[in-house]
């Protein structure tokens, strides 16, 4: 069977190329282990997900009826989708730590300038996922959610109300954009992510796993090279070991913690009190209710977004803005410090019921 | 890159520091108070008459003040009018079919005749001013249609409006009559229905005594009047023993059990041979009937006691997430037999009772077993975690031996 | 690790087999684990209709004209009539005033409930006592000799 496949495969290539692959060793090397958590955690999402759809239906007059269908009929219904849940909200928290990891280890030095590009643009995927995956289930919940976070789009000068008109399908929610939102979260953003995870992952073969710049001078300076580690089976066991335990958690927390289902989404009923988008938004959330109505004549609002822009800008362009100097090197550290304790106190107090 | 990593936790702890500064100052300040409910929509307030009547209907159809009071008088104001020339004033008009057609075709032209036989008409036609006439219960100058929510004679001001005179000690007193009846109305669940629900299809005071020829209905008409709604639990009634009974004792029917103004909800503990029981105001164990009271009382509690084992189960499953529609319906048939028998309670004799009773107990059962097979379902769903989670467990042991015995 | 190595340089094959034997029996449990519900799931259930759409109101030919049966839908009673011209109506039983369930009376030829003496006529409409609002409507028709009853689109 194996040299059926060898003459027509290129088996040996990959398996070779497999051999050969190494992993650094060092008191930071616990970290790389981050990466493969979101892939597997994204990899529970795809299948999953097609578990799911092929049960959902996404009418804005069955969907909240379809997915009650699923928790109470379906046989492991309730599994597959508390399980879809909780691993989107686990796979978002993944990705945030490989990326900060990332950044404090300053893997995204040249030459891997283009892992870090997919990788940004990934995260940037993975939350659209959660935002359209959110809608989907139709209930109080993520209808206002949704309407509040698409409101957000309208804030942009000239090209806001379009904007808004795009994401929604229309003026206001509506089963067109429950439709839309569908389409983005099983057809377009899958494709693209598809494309881009293929690129990342290719990358980092192609690259080998970057050394922090630290452990990097210490190996110049003692002269001796850094120890690595076999990938097979050496680091590939520990993954698998690591898979399992993520494996074992989500399902604890299916059976424990399952996901709730909440009221069907009523348009004409007000917004029940405490709506909050997910808590992977929660901190841009918080934040925008701090900014003052106007700053210097532009709306608080805006000025906001415009600053989140600028970040996520920052981000995507981090390689080529740090010089790869220990100074350069020492600013991005103690930024990404202050936006991730920024980001915590956002959520912190959004979650402790922060003021409106 | 170790001042870094000694730094970064210190930082992240300052931040979650002051997250937790700013939650405790802002819980020592007092939010803002929640503005108290808007009163409930009180009668149109005291105006001077000439501005209440801008919002009066007959201002809306043309009439003026010379209308009702006739020529201004000399010094600019105009003549008040007697007491007991009201009702003949306003009859001229409302109890003429062809003069009123012109303004409002449907409307009834008989209520000063129907005044004119109710209490209050009678004594006014003796003379008798301290009781009340048109004016006292529709107002005098701002006058809005009875459905207007405004008007003093709206279904859910009826009550307070009669209660400005028959809650009054001193009006009451010379009357003989008690001035407690408001009270004990506004502990009734007609009251609760009416004005905490606005059913306005609840019985306030013109309901029973009617509004324009209010007089209290005498005991032999008491079923009658309840029957106006109740008309099951009033067949039941009169074709039972009780009917003849009660009224050859002269008592009225259902007040002797339900009472008049005070009605409350009916509990089955009224069933019974004990002291708090209401059979026992006249049954004993010796009397005939001693055995169809213990019977009805015991299915009460039974039906009762089972359906609140199944509404903690269902409610319970329903917490977990488990689905629990056939127990639901199954416990909404055993409220429906409930109900059902409460109202077969008026043949005061056991076959038609029991008979749904049976099917009340059936029900709760089903539904008790539907919420007992839901977290059954739960705790299979639990254990079958626990099953793979033990398998992770020995997977991920073996696997870690096999990671340590790898060659360096 | 690398003191171990000389003494394990070449374990013994015995133990090894063991050890991996041992792993491949708890990995098939884990597979196993992972596979089942999956299966299970991929087969649809008894009911493959997420809520009431519709249900069976009884034979069409035993319901006769100025008669009605309540049939269950979904967790709510309906109420399937015969009117006396022969036509076919269905609605949700519960009365809208305090929610019991409501009947057909042969001879008043419409709808009443018993609680509070509420009447609606043959549309639903509410028309005299309490209740405030129309009986739901639901869409009646003859499928064979069985009557069908849905909710209206």
């Amino acid at each position: 069977m194996k040299s059926w496949l060898r003459e027509r495969l290129p088996v040996a290539e990959v398996e070779a190329a497999i051999a050969h692959k190494t992993v650094p060793q060092h008191r930071y090397s616990v970290w790389y282990y981050l990466g493969g958590m979101t892939l597997f955690f994204f990899l529970v999402q795809v299948a999953t997900g097609i578990l799911l759809l092929l049960y959902y239906r996404p009418s804005s007059g069955e969907a909240y009826d379809s997915v009650q269908f699923i928790m109470t009929r379906v046989p492991f219904g309730w599994l597959v989708r508390s399980i879809h849940s909780w691993s989107a909200n686990l796979m978002v928290g993944a990705a945030f730590a490989h990326m900060f990891t990332v950044i404090f280890m300053k893997a995204y030095r040249r030459p891997r300038e283009v892992t870090w590009l997919s990788g940004v643009l990934l995260l940037f995927l993975a939350l659209g996922f959660g935002f359209t995956g959110y809608l989907l289930p139709w209930n109080e919940l993520s209808y206002f959610a949704t309407r509040v976070g698409t409101d957000i789009a309208g804030v942009v000068p000239y090209v806001g109300d379009f904007m808004i008109r795009f994401l929604r399908g229309g003026p206001d929610i509506s089963g067109a954009t429950l439709t839309r939102f569908y389409g983005f979260h099983v057809a377009v953003l899958p494709a693209i992510t598809t494309a881009l995870l293929a690129l990342h992952l290719l990358m980092v073969q192609y690259h080998g796993m970057s050394v922090p710049p630290s452990i990097e001078a210490r190996a110049a300076r003692e002269k001796k090279p850094v120890p690595t580690m076999p990938f097979a089976p050496h680091f590939a066991l520990r993954d698998l070991f690591g898979w399992t335990i993520a494996l074992a958690l989500l399902a604890g927390l299916a059976a424990y913690l399952p996901w709730e289902l909440g009221h069907k989404a009523d348009p004409f009923a007000s917004a029940p009190a405490g709506i909050q988008p997910e808590w992977y938004f929660l901190w841009t959330f918080q934040a925008l209710k701090y900014m003052p109505a106007h700053i210097l004549g532009i709306e608080g609002e805006l000025v906001a977004i415009g600053v989140m822009t600028l970040g996520a800008l920052g981000l995507v362009f981090l390689p080529f803005l740090d010089r790869n100097t220990s100074r350069s090197r020492a600013i991005v550290s103690w930024a990404a410090v202050a936006a991730l304790a920024f980001m915590t106190l956002m959520t912190v107090l959004a979650l402790t019921g922060g003021q409106s | 890159m170790r001042r870094l990593w000694i730094a970064a936790p210190g930082v992240l702890a300052f931040a979650v520091l002051t997250a937790s500064m700013c939650v405790k100052i802002r819980a020592q300040v007092p939010s803002p108070a929640t503005p108290p409910a808007p009163a409930p929509a009180a009668q149109v307030a005291a105006k001077p008459p000439a501005d209440a009547f801008k919002d009066d209907v007959h201002a809306k159809a043309g009439l003026t003040c010379e209308s009702c009071h006739g020529a201004k008088k000399a010094d600019g104001g105009y003549a008040t009018l007697a007491r007991t020339a009201i009702a003949p004033l306003c009859a001229k008009c409302h109890a003429d079919a062809a003069y009123m057609r012109k303004f409002a075709p449907q409307v009834r032209v008989d209520q000063f005749a129907q005044y004119q036989t109710s209490v209050h008409g009678k004594q006014m036609a003796k003379g008798e001013t301290r009781v009340a006439t048109c004016s006292d219960c529709h107002q005098s100058h701002g006058i809005v249609p009875v459905r207007d929510t405004r008007s003093p004679v709206a279904p859910a001001h009826v009550a307070t409006t009669c209660a400005k005179c028959h809650a009054d000690p001193v009006r009451m007193n010379p009357f003989n009559r008690s001035p407690d009846i408001f009270s004990e109305w506004s502990q009734s669940v007609h009251a609760e229905a009416l004005l905490k629900r606005g059913d306005n299809s609840a019985p306030t005071c013109s309901t029973c005594h009617g509004s324009h020829g209010a007089t209290p209905p005498g005991a032999e008409s008491v079923a009658n009047v309840c029957a106006q709604c109740h008309v099951r639990e009033a067949e039941l009634f009169k074709k039972s023993k009780k009917a003849d009974l009660f009224a050859s004792m002269g008592q009225g029917d259902c007040l002797v059990c339900h009472s008049n103004h005070h009605i409350e909800p009916p509990k089955s503990s009224w069933i019974g041979l004990d002291d708090k029981a209401l059979c026992a105001t006249c049954h004993d164990e010796k009397m005939p009937g001693a055995a169809v009271i213990k019977n009805v009382r015991k299915g009460f509690d039974d039906l009762q006691g089972r359906m609140a084992e199944a509404t903690e189960v269902l409610d319970r499953a329903e917490t977990a997430g488990m689905l629990v529609e056939d127990g639901k319906l199954a416990l909404h048939n055993a409220t429906e037999a409930h109900v059902r028998m409460r109202v077969l309670v008026h043949t005061f004799a056991s076959p038609p009772f029991d008979e749904v009773l049976k099917e009340g107990l059936t029900s709760a059962d089903l539904a008790n077993s539907t919420g007992v097979g839901a977290m059954a379902e739960l705790q299979y769903r639990r254990r079958g975690l626990a099953v793979a989670t033990l398998v992770i467990l020995g997977f991920l042991a073996t696997l870690f031996i096999k990671i340590r015995k790898l060659p360096a | 690790m690398a003191t171990e190595a000389p003494s394990k340089a070449a374990p013994e094959p015995g133990r090894r087999s063991v050890l991996n034997w041992l792993l491949g029996t708890w990995s098939a449990g884990v597979v196993g684990a992972i596979a089942f519900p999956i299966l299970r799931y991929l087969v649809p259930p008894e009911i493959p209709e997420a809520t009431t759409v519709s249900v069976k109101g009884g034979a069409a030919s035993t319901l006769a004209p100025n008669t009605a049966r309540i049939v269950p839908f979904g967790s709510t009673p309906a109420l399937v009539v015969r009117t006396a011209a022969g036509e076919l109506r269905a609605f949700n039983a519960t009365c809208t005033h305090l929610a019991c369930t409501v009947q057909y009376r042969t001879d008043l030829e419409h709808i009443w409930c018993a609680c509070h003496n509420g009447h609606y006529d043959l549309n639903g409409k509410n028309i005299a006592g309490p209740p405030p609002r129309p009986l739901t409507e639901y869409d009646a028709h003859v499928q064979g000799d069985e009557i069908v009853i849905a909710r209206k689109a």
